[in-house]
């Protein structure tokens, strides 16, 4: 598809369960798309050389730094973001276990973290603590040393096969 | 019912681990953003800025410069003269770029905009016409005086001042061993993980400010004295911040051109940093000291001599300043040495603007003097346990008054330093280490001690509110931002008011809802904050004493209060929590509140931390492990305590191994976020963190110490230490990188 200067594409994308349709511009990032276009501004932007992981999504299952695709790129997928992880009352296993084990101080990294634990904890059940290291060196935390996010992690993993 | 001592859980994690937290760029107001136009060049005059081309691309509304925005603002940025003394110190205007740009980066033009791809777009459209002229990016060159920085200044240097104490001469000169040294720590980017951002709107008359600071009562006062708009028609907002060490406490140009465009345009701005920006909105320490030591063969350092020279940047940031007159009166640090010439120095280079960062002064020092502590140990062969059993202060000897003046208040280092190096397991792992080297393996073990000064007043604001229904709303001008210490100061106020936690709010961060306050920084908050909160709190129940004592016909020494009751004494009647606290909003005199100004003095508590470190073939070093053992005073919540310890105890790895702000020949910062290696889950060390049981309470109404800072303040002279075990060079500036650890290894 050959698209002008200025002119917008339309997409379908289903969001959090919710099906929008939207026109964006191409050239507008998944992550503004969603914070600025959608409102569910839960996704954070840290950096813009794609090192963070702040803005942490899951698309069609799978976790993807919502900053370094277009939203062109999400037509017709699914999307999960942390606002989609918990109904109102009730926090998923990944959360609960963030809060009972202290694993955040300032909570800008938060969201991503949650969302990568909840991708890492779809495909593995049973991490090392080694394995669910590596599995989020993406995330960076300025606040925590990581050692509580880490344990948080392992604690969701015993939960969820409780 | 107590809280205080126990892991609460932390209040307000829901927002955070839901989604459904506000920082300043997640707020949905309708604004202009503003993006800049910055200078490529070091030094420059600014000769034309072709705005054309941008004022014709849809969405922009406006391009100015700092011909229009100075204008505006008035005044120009200052120090923070609450702890800065601007008398000694040779400051520049510092405003909006205007004819000279003094610093790659420098912000030359902001565009405003309907959205920022578009604000962006434009910036990128404008070309500045400058004139090179010379740039002195380096502090060494920077020190001749041969360019200058400000020629106004007429030299480059903004703060020489003379530290001294006893006679370090005579002292060196009967000494049994004298040694030269260079110590220092190289520039770094603090990197808060939420980067700044500001909203301004301005309303005709009064200007609403959202923004993602520690000190927004700070902040009302400097924007009042910059656009000389009276203080009670500015409020200023902090939502949720992303982290600030320190980094979140001065004010830079951009956000004052986003405060002036709103006031032009009497219009919403708005402006989020990217990372890139926020790279070059802080940087940190940079500092070198330089001189010689005098020590005794027993190994007690007798007297120090030399000269500390600390990178300013291009202007006088709000917190810089604090570095060069702090470093020096904490160099001394836990020990007995008496004789001290430090020539403290501050010096203008055309970089960017240099702030202060978690620790601000006391990393500086404790580095230096750790770092000569094992150099004695080194010369004279005797181990780093027993050099600094010679030389600390003794507990008879307390409180103790430093060389220079600092009144250490209370603590027994002796006894921590023995019983650390048992709970560390520090022999134990030394001899590990050894054997571990014997098979091939690069590994070591360190340990560094630290006395820190924190708690700053000079005061701070609390008030606590008992609402009709029985709730408490507690005020503070404190600024937590990821601390938790929200959470503990509700736990010290749920325990003086005997009321379960869940009644407890408090709340911070609004100029216009908490009348006065100074922030969150320097490891102050439940010391300083808490105890005001404290009182207020007891003043609260003074006053729900007396509404019950009206109620109940008695005298209000007749009434006693106990887990939410309100007891007559002599007959026996009671009155619950619920009915005093509506009793209270009711007749003449209503409402049940009481807010302190609570004056504090600093406090000193210390710690001994250990690392061990692990370096491949590359020079690439990790560090394992990371322990703690830490005299904090009592404390509220171990788990919040500890978890300051884990992130100053990360942010010490990336100080010692990893983070270098290169700035190249043409003064430009030349690293990106994706090559500053903060670090991650991989790097980052299994900690283990205790505290004394036995703790040295300080004058605070809390008992409290602080512990935000502890494991930066002593973290990169612990790792460094470990390091050199481990490939058994040695290393005296920070970060020492894998070019330089592999050079000493073969
Ligand atoms: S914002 Fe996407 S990786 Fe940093
Ligand atoms: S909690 Fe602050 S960045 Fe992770």
């Amino acid at each position: 598809m050959k698209v002008e200067p200025d002119q917008k594409v339309r997409i379908n994308v289903k969001v959090n369960g919710v099906l929008h349709e939207a026109e964006v511009e191409p050239r507008k990032l998944l992550v503004d798309f969603l914070r600025d276009d959608l409102g569910l501004t839960g996704t954070k932007v840290g950096c813009d050389t794609t090192t963070c992981g702040a803005c942490t999504i899951l698309l069609d299952g799978r976790s993807v730094k919502s900053c370094t695709l277009l939203a062109v790129q999400a037509h017709g997928r699914e999307i999960t973001t942390i606002e989609g992880l918990s109904s109102d009352s009730k926090l998923s296993p990944v959360q609960e276990a963030f809060k009972d084990n202290f694993a955040l101080q300032c909570g800008f990294c938060t969201a991503g973290m949650i969302v990568q634990a909840t991708f890492l904890l779809s495909q593995k059940k049973d991490m090392t603590e080694e394995e669910i290291r590596d599995s989020i060196h993406g995330n960076i935390c300025r606040c925590t040393g990581y050692q509580n996010i880490v344990n948080a992690i392992m604690d969701a993993s015993r939960r969820m096969k409780a | 019912m107590s809280y205080s001592g126990k892991s609460v859980k932390r209040l307000y994690d829901d927002k955070f681990v839901t989604g459904r937290s506000t920082y300043v760029d997640d707020l949905k107001i309708n604004a202009l953003y503003a993006a800049f136009v910055r200078s490529n060049y070091a030094h420059a005059v600014i000769k034309r800025v072709h705005k054309e081309d941008a004022l014709k691309m849809s969405g922009v509304v406006t391009v100015y410069t700092g011909e229009e925005l100075n204008r505006v603002i008035k005044e120009g940025i200052g120090p923070w003269t609450t702890y800065i003394d601007p008398r000694p110190w040779k400051i520049p205007k510092w405003r909006f770029a205007q004819g000279e740009v003094k610093y790659a980066g420098e912000p030359v033009a902001v565009v405003l905009a309907t959205d920022k791809y578009r604000a962006r777009d434009a910036a990128e459209a404008i070309t500045v016409d400058y004139e090179p002229v010379d740039a002195v990016v380096s502090m060494e060159e920077a020190k001749k005086d041969k360019v200058l920085v400000h020629k106004e200044l007429g030299t480059n240097y903004g703060y020489k001042n003379d530290f001294v104490a006893g006679n370090p001469e005579k002292a060196l000169e009967s000494a049994d061993h004298r040694k030269k040294v260079e110590i220092g720590n190289r520039r770094l980017i603090p990197s808060p993980m939420e980067p700044r951002g500001i909203v301004a709107s301005y309303d005709g008359s009064n200007l609403s400010v959202w923004y993602s600071t520690q000190i927004p009562h700070f902040a009302r006062a400097e924007f009042s004295r910059i656009f000389g708009i009276p203080q009670s028609r500015i409020r200023v907002v902090m939502p949720d911040v992303g982290g600030g060490f320190g980094s979140k406490a001065h004010i830079i140009p951009e956000e004052l051109a986003v405060i002036a465009s709103s006031m032009m345009l009497g219009k919403p701005v708005r402006w989020t940093a990217t990372r890139t920006e926020e790279m070059m909105a802080t940087n940190s320490r940079h500092n070198v000291f330089r001189g010689e030591i005098g020590f005794n063969n027993d190994g007690t350092l007798v007297a120090i001599n030399g000269t500390l020279e600390v990178e300013l940047g291009a202007y006088l940031t709000y917190t810089e300043g604090i570095q060069p007159t702090i470093i020096p009166l904490m160099i001394p640090g836990p020990y007995r040495v008496r004789d001290l010439k430090i020539e403290s120095r501050a010096i203008y280079t055309n970089t960017i603007p240099i702030t202060m960062y978690r620790g601000a002064s006391r990393p500086e020092a404790t580095f230096i003097i750790e770092r000569l502590m094992s150099t004695v140990a080194d010369e004279l062969k005797l181990d780093d346990v027993t050099v600094r059993e010679r030389n600390l202060v003794r507990e008879d000897q307390m409180p103790y008054t430093n060389p220079f003046g600092l009144k250490y208040d209370t603590g027994d280092y002796l006894t921590l330093l023995r019983e650390g190096v048992k709970i560390l397991e520090y022999n134990s792992m030394k001899e590990w280490a050894r054997k571990e080297r014997e098979k091939g393996k690069r590994v070591g073990v360190g340990l560094a001690y630290y006395l820190e000064i924190c708690g700053f007043g000079p005061w701070e604001y609390a008030e606590t509110r008992v609402t009709e229904d029985g709730g408490v709303i507690v005020a503070i001008g404190g600024t937590p931002h990821g601390q938790g210490t929200e959470t503990a100061i509700a736990q010290l106020v749920a325990d003086e008011l005997q009321v379960p936690i869940e009644r407890v709010k408090v709340i911070w961060g609004d100029s216009d809802a908490i009348p006065a306050g100074t922030g969150t920084y320097g490891s102050r908050t439940v010391s300083i904050a808490g105890s005001a909160a404290v009182t207020a709190s007891r003043q609260v129940l003074e006053k729900m004493r007396r509404v019950a004592a009206r109620a109940m016909k008695a005298d209000v020494e007749e009434i006693e209060y106990k887990n939410g009751e309100f007891v007559h004494k002599r007959e026996g009647k009671k009155m619950r929590w619920e009915e005093v606290s509506r009793l209270g909003y009711s007749g003449k005199e209503p409402g049940l509140s009481a807010s302190v100004t609570l004056e504090g003095d600093v406090t000193f508590p210390y710690g001994i931390h250990m690392a061990i470190v692990e370096v491949d073939e590359y020079g690439m070093a990790r560090v394992k492990e990371y322990r703690a053992y830490d005299d904090i005073g009592r404390v509220i919540n171990p788990a919040l305590a500890e978890g300051q310890i884990h992130g100053g105890g990360t942010q010490a790895v990336g100080q010692a191994l990893y983070e270098l702000a290169v700035i190249n020949e043409n003064g430009q910062l030349a690293v990106t976020y994706a090559d500053y290696y903060v670090p991650t889950a991989v790097e980052s060390p299994k900690f283990k963190s205790y505290f004394a049981e036995k703790y040295h309470p300080s004058p605070y109404l809390t008992k409290t110490k602080g512990v935000g800072e502890a494991a930066l303040i002593v973290g990169p002279a612990v790792i460094v230490r470990a390091l050199e075990d481990a490939t058994g060079g040695k290393f005296d500036f920070t970060p020492v990188i894998p070019e330089e650890i592999l050079k000493k290894m073969k």
